[in-house]
């Protein structure tokens, strides 16, 4: 009962960390390699926030969504955009503007595990006779409260669907003038977004840190991977999959080991199924 | 309504249209008529913006180079430069060969994300107008667009490029790979989309048979270039256009 609930928690965890990026991906085809950077941001944003200014959570956590999302506008207006289209240097950009922040947070001071951010809320609730706090109940929660609001947003919502459209043939849907400028931008403000929400959800369980920006990045590179890159549906189960492996690893073996299943996740994928669960299928284009 | 001068194209050193002029007017159907590679579909790209985008992105991954040369004016105003999406805002709208729909989608949302430069009541409007112009598609909407027939797949893709409100439809091959009971149908909704929408068209096909009864106006294109155009009187009475497009 204890793997299957925490292996559960940390499956809506592993979510929530890796949601943005396949997001980004899907909408525009840009792996963005500063999610982990802008995790860790918002994390320490909003730790300055309320720690230091000492406003409440519910003011300081809209204030860190927002800075994350600004952040996502500036790294797609001023860097992304001048480099789509070349894929090797969107990697190398965005990699370049994620070292950046987080090892300039480093030099700003922010180091060791001394910060952290507070719980929603304090307490226990027993499912099944195992005790989970309310932290890792949130977390399940807005997991999936998260992929049900991106769901309604790409159905009902005339920029959601422009977004679906894009993802799907961008060219198509050039022609039904979308601005595919303005999707990327706004799908790599609402990944940013989502990192930061991630960061918010996440990090009361442990210390901010800046090299949580790293694992976050390779966690979210292993679930999108093996999912299948810009497959919605793929990231939801590989975050399962995932989840699950790392629970067990962790169970039954040694907490480091984590990182080890990631790491393997990612070579075997890419040697048995490199385009992952739910890659893009290519027996759907060509019917005529 | 919309006119090309001089419209060049190159891939490279390849020359993909050569001097090309062309005019559409208000309410007119017009039909563009040529072999593979005849250069149809780089017109098509050229009038709608299109070839920007791949020009662009063949320059950033260093792919092939491709030059552009001519004017295309639409209602007065030069939009060589503007692109594709800038395009449609003004009304000119490509419905691309194959069709493109978006495969994942239900027809439904296909036309919704159509609609996206639509207003609330354009876009239901509309919809409830390709619903009538194509009655098929009425028990479709629920099924995902890449599992359709190329037939409905058409309608579709014609049914979604009319969501985004054109005043000059341009039509890329609509028939490409369907049976001849189909593209009866889909030819005959081109004068019906001019008449009762009082939109212009200017439609791409391989085969002139059966687009040639329903243009105002065509070109003939042969490796880039026109080598005939007149009114549809003067090309069906063309010995060299009966021979090389009708066979007899």
């Amino acid at each position: 009962m204890d793997i299957l609930i925490y292996g559960f928690i940390q499956s809506s965890a592993l979510l929530l960390m890796a949601f943005g990026f396949s997001l980004v991906y899907g909408v525009s085809r840009l792996p963005n390699f500063a999610h982990g950077a802008i995790y860790v941001l918002t994390g320490f944003v909003t730790w300055g926030l309320v720690q230091r200014l000492g406003l409440p959570l519910a003011v300081a956590i809209p204030l860190g969504l927002t800075t994350a999302a600004l952040v996502g506008v500036a790294v797609y207006q001023l860097v992304l955009r001048r480099v789509r289209g070349m894929e090797v240097s969107e990697v190398i950009a965005t990699y370049a503007i994620g070292l950046a922040i987080l090892e300039g947070l480093r030099s700003l001071g922010l180091r060791g595990t001394s910060r952290s951010l507070p719980v929603f809320s304090d307490g226990v609730v027993f499912l099944f006779d195992v005790p989970v706090d309310h932290q890792r109940v949130a977390v399940v929660i807005l997991g999936f409260a998260m992929v049900a609001a991106v769901w309604l947003f790409t159905r009902y919502t005339r920029i959601g669907l422009a977004l679906k459209g894009i993802a799907q043939d961008e060219r198509a849907a050039m022609m039904l003038g979308i601005d595919s400028d303005l999707t990327a931008t706004v799908a790599v403000a609402l990944g940013s977004a989502l990192a930061g929400l991630g960061a918010v959800i996440l990090l009361p369980l442990g210390s901010v840190v800046v090299e949580e920006g790293y694992k976050i990045l390779i966690y979210a590179i292993a679930v999108c991977v093996v999912g299948g890159l810009g497959s919605w549906a793929g990231t939801v189960a590989a975050s399962f999959v995932l989840g699950y492996s790392q629970y067990i690893t962790v169970a039954y073996g040694k907490p480091h080991y984590q990182m080890v299943v990631m790491l393997l996740a990612i070579i075997t994928t890419l040697m048995v199924r490199p385009s992952g669960f739910f890659g893009k299928q290519k027996q759907l284009e060509e019917r005529v | 309504m919309l006119t090309a001068d001089g419209l060049m194209v190159f891939y490279e050193n390849m020359l993909a249209l050569n001097n090309i002029s062309l005019r559409c007017d208000e309410g007119q159907v017009v039909g563009v008529f040529g072999a593979n590679s005849a250069g149809k579909s780089t017109l098509m790209y050229t009038l709608s913006g299109i070839i920007l985008d791949i020009r662009h992105k063949e320059k950033m991954r260093g792919g092939e180079r491709i030059s552009l040369f001519g004017d295309v004016h639409y209602r007065g105003e030069a939009i060589g430069e503007l692109k594709a999406n800038q395009r449609a805002r003004r009304g000119i709208v490509l419905c691309p060969e194959r069709r493109r729909l978006f495969p994942e989608s239900s027809v439904l949302e296909n036309l919704k994300i159509g609609a996206y430069l639509a207003s609330r009541d354009e876009a239901r409007e509309t919809l409830g107008y390709v619903l009538e112009l194509f009655p098929p598609l009425k028990k479709l909407l629920k099924r995902a667009a890449g599992f359709l027939s190329g037939g409905e797949q058409q309608m579709v893709a014609i049914g979604r490029a009319l969501m985004a409100q054109p005043k000059l439809l341009l039509l890329d091959e609509p028939l490409l790979g369907l049976a001849p009971s189909v593209q009866q149908v889909v030819v005959e909704a081109i004068p019906v989309i001019r008449d009762q929408r009082g939109i212009s068209v200017i439609v791409t096909e391989q085969y002139a048979r059966p687009v040639m009864p329903h243009v105002d106006y065509a070109y003939i294109l042969e490796n880039g270039s026109t080598v005939l155009e007149g009114t549809r009187d003067e090309l069906l009475d063309n010995p060299d256009v009966k021979s090389a497009y009708f066979g007899c």
